[in-house]
């Protein structure tokens, strides 16, 4: 891995350039193309740690190589779990990441052939003071495999958070991702799938929020490498204040890839007057045999909607504040266990305040298992 | 036949594809130098504004590098190799009659004298470096229109502050790297100025020919559409295929005022040893409109993305484009839209065909500024694939300030189904000449928007592409 683009403008961060980088890029003045971040870096000299096992460092992440280099070289133990081929495991493997405290998590799952497995994500912060977490999971999913993932992302307007995922998808492996960007001062987000096998499929799900002076970085890549695999990737977001927002979306539809799908489309939802709001979803096609297709609507509650819901006695400010509401009631109901429900709850809390999030609680949230 | 594939072969393109000797041209040395700047400027008998221009953009193209993480490789495009001014013996004629016999062959071949006759208001050809006709109807002259090259416009003391005001301001020299080597080297082009309230009731046309080998064309074309004007330009291009590469890097800036109108229609049909690295741009004012029509078929390399600035309320963009990438081409095409003014309005049409190993881009990107109350723009770009050896992205970006606004965005990327060309066989037709129905029918929104003459050689192009054996 390369370390020739860390450079290091203080002796405790490092700078981390082009990061959540799409495979292929556009003109560089429009500044979507990457993101450029500085985080911490603490010195591990001398020490050693539990590492993933080699395979793992084949697996494409969604935030790049630079990401995986630091986050490996700041995460203590890497945590590797293994889901023997045709059980189904039913408690979920949750990574839970303190934003408060700046943890930075490296983990590998490998879910054998036949095998079933959910895999949470739970980033939880209420601290008003800087601090930089980060999560990187990486998942080989072999034949038949079918893996759940859920990623919660809940930090304060004051943190930092890199969310970098990366998944290798066996003959018939199936992949259901929900991710929840539901705060954060910068939070960046990757998830890249390899969908090398036949008939592999993912379906991706992102829904977000970025208010106030929030940044949110999201950058999908789907790699349609076997053939006849499947990508349905959904992202839909409300953009208050004044955050910004950039999306990268890629479907790779390789040669040889025949008889392959991949589809696209994100719903922007854009309520602040001072947003900046960029989206890039790219098709790249190297394979006749295959269909590719994306969208992507962005816009505001139309006047006419705004009009219908005042007649009916919501401000307009309410009748917004509806889409927000539905978007963390969807992340509450689909929060599988306790500390992503607790970080999609606690968000709730500090967005739309106590009491809307205690109905939320109590009127939508699943039966949790408490010792899940 | 699912597992057959349409095998096309070599592309009959002798009606683009013949040469005529350079014998007796002027023809100045490879590379690119101050020496040859200033001999292209005196040559011109410039102004000294226009010559400090191209010193300044030499200096600007010596130091900027081209973007290294997009775009297609120009690695074999070599500036010591190309001759950026050829010029044939000849003056400028506004009689058909006076230009040189091969000349007159050559434009004759391509169908332009013809077009003139049929339904034009003006016409200008370029051949090499160098406008070698030129000529307008006397009842458009009348209205007030200005048609004429560029180094005519300069020489013409009502025409010279008016260049001079207008040329380099919205396309200027450090735009990118081969926008200053076309300020610094640039000949030819054209010069259209329609006063106010003037609308022409048919088209001006520019063609473009680059007879000479290992050479570059740098036409400028300044268009200025006054307030309430109307106008419809068209612009061809072709070449002949060498083995050496050749270069077109041209600049076209539009300045199209309140309430004005200018469509702009292209076919770019540059043979396959071309870099077109071309840029355009328009800017419009209020209540104005602009439309391209765009045909891109040949060129080794493309970078094309005609721009549209809309600075003023309630303008208006259209734009309708189609790229034919065959074997060996690698074409990055679009266009770029920024939406300024309040309630503006922005259509993008585009389809792209690959082939035979061909690469397609569409890239393109639509800016909505802060002010832009109420703007919409939509995107739709289709490809089609039509052999498993070809390769066509979409690389859209779109950034957008303002809370009112409205976006969308669609891209399809496929192929001819197996299930329609059974449909056409069941009916009498060939596999091949099935195929050729789909994509002419793929293409026809484009054609459609073209004038007739060009919507015809826009489908013998797509005839031409589409011929072969099935394998």
């Amino acid at each position: 891995m390369s370390t020739e683009s860390i450079q290091t403008p203080m002796a405790d961060t490092v700078t981390l350039g082009r990061v959540n980088q799409p495979p292929a890029q556009t003109w560089n003045r429009l500044h979507v193309n990457d993101i450029t971040l500085t985080v911490p870096k603490i010195s591990r000299k001398g020490d050693v740690y539990f590492a993933l096992p080699q395979l793992f460092s084949k697996v494409e992440t969604g935030m790049g190589e630079k990401v995986t280099a630091w986050v490996t070289s700041q995460a203590a133990d890497a945590r590797y779990v293994e889901v023997p081929a045709h059980t189904v495991r039913e408690e979920p493997v949750v990574i839970a990441v303190d934003a408060d405290k700046g943890e930075v998590v490296d983990t590998g799952v490998m879910v054998r052939e036949g095998a079933t497995a959910t895999i949470v994500v739970a980033v939880t912060g209420t601290s008003d003071k800087p601090s930089t977490s980060a999560s990187l999971l990486r998942v080989i999913a072999e034949s038949g495999a079918h893996v759940s993932v859920i990623e919660v992302i809940g930090a304060t307007d004051a943190q930092q958070h890199l969310e970098s995922v990366g998944i290798h998808a066996d003959d018939d492996a199936r992949i259901d991702v929900r991710q929840y960007a539901l705060g954060g001062g910068t939070v960046a987000v990757g998830f890249a799938a390899d969908l090398a096998g036949r008939r592999a499929r993912v379906d991706l799900n992102t829904r977000y929020l970025a208010s106030g002076h929030e940044t949110l970085d999201i950058n999908h890549v789907v790699r349609q490498r076997g053939r006849d695999t499947r990508a349905q990737i959904s992202e839909s977001g409300v953009l208050d204040g004044s955050a910004k927002k950039s999306l990268r979306a890629t479907i790779d539809l390789i040669h040889g890839g025949r008889g392959s799908k991949g589809s696209e489309a994100e719903t922007v939802l854009v309520i602040g007057d001072n947003v900046v709001n960029k989206t890039m979803p790219v098709i790249l096609c190297d394979e006749d045999d295959v269909a590719g297709n994306h969208g992507a609507t962005i816009g505001s509650v139309s006047p006419e909607q705004i009009a219908y819901l005042e007649d009916r006695g919501l401000s307009r400010r309410e009748a917004e504040q509806l889409f927000v509401r539905a978007l963390f009631e969807d992340a509450i109901i689909h929060s599988p266990e306790k500390r992503s429900h607790e970080a999609a709850v606690r968000r709730a809390e500090a967005v739309l305040g106590a009491d809307v999030a205690h109905d939320f609680d109590e009127g939508v949230s699943p039966v949790l298992d408490e010792e899940a | 036949m699912s597992g057959g594939r349409t095998k096309v072969a070599d592309v009959d393109r002798s009606l683009y594809d013949f040469t005529k000797s350079e014998e007796g041209y002027e023809r100045y040395e490879d590379g690119l130098t101050p020496d040859i700047v200033r001999s292209i400027s005196a040559k011109k008998e410039e102004p000294e504004w226009m010559l400090e221009m191209r010193l300044r953009a030499l200096d600007l193209y010596h130091g900027r590098d081209m973007a290294t993480n997009w775009g297609p490789s120009i690695a074999g495009l070599d500036l010591d190799h190309i001759s950026t001014y050829v010029s044939p013996k000849t003056k400028q004629a506004k009689d058909w009659n006076d230009v040189p016999k091969d000349i007159k062959d050559t434009f004759e071949r391509l169908g332009i004298p013809e077009a003139e006759r049929e339904s034009l208001a003006g016409v200008g050809a370029q051949y090499d470096s160098e406008i070698v006709y030129h000529n307008m109807r006397e009842e458009v002259a009348k209205q007030g229109v200005i048609y004429t090259t560029i180094e005519d416009a300069l020489h013409d003391p009502t025409w010279e502050p008016v260049v001079h005001e207008y040329f380099g301001t919205l396309i200027p020299p450090t735009d990118h790297k081969f926008a200053a080597l076309h300020y610094a080297v640039w000949s030819g082009g054209s010069f259209v100025y329609v006063p106010e309230g003037v609308t022409l009731d048919y088209p001006l046309q520019s063609y473009f020919r680059l007879n000479a080998q290992g050479a570059g064309q740098f036409e400028h074309t300044l268009i200025i559409v006054e307030p309430g004007a109307d106008l419809h330009f068209i612009e061809g291009c072709s070449a002949p295929k060498y083995y050496e590469a050749n270069l077109h890097a041209g600049a076209v800036e539009l300045f199209v005022k309140d309430g004005a109108r200018l469509r702009y229609s292209t076919i770019e049909n540059w043979s396959k040893n071309m870099y077109n690295l071309n840029t355009k741009r328009a800017t419009i004012g209020t209540d104005s409109k602009m439309e391209w029509v765009s045909g891109s078929f040949g060129s080794h390399v493309s970078y094309l993305y005609p721009t549209t600035i809309l600075a003023g309320d309630r303008g208006s963009c259209e734009f309708t484009g189609i790229t034919f990438a065959g074997a060996t081409q690698d074409l990055d095409t679009g266009c770029k839209v920024i939406l300024n003014g309040a309630d503006t309005t922005a259509s993008v049409n585009t389809k792209s065909i690959s082939k035979d190993g061909g690469v397609n881009t569409f890239r393109s990107s639509v800016v909505v500024g802060r002010h832009a109350d109420r703007a919409r723009c939509t995107v739709s770009c289709q490809s089609l694939m039509l052999d498993n050896i070809s390769r066509s992205d979409t690389i859209p970006a779109m950034d957008v300030r303002n809370s009112t606004a409205q976006v969308g965005h669609e891209a399809t990327i496929g192929r001819i189904s197996d299930d329609t060309v059974l449909y056409l066989m069941s009916r009498g037709c060939s596999e091949a000449e099935a195929r050729t129905l789909v994509v002419n029918g793929f293409a026809n929104p484009v054609s459609k928007e073209l004038p007739m003459e060009y919507a015809v050689e826009m489908n013998n192009l797509i005839k031409l592409e589409m011929e072969g054996a099935i394998g």
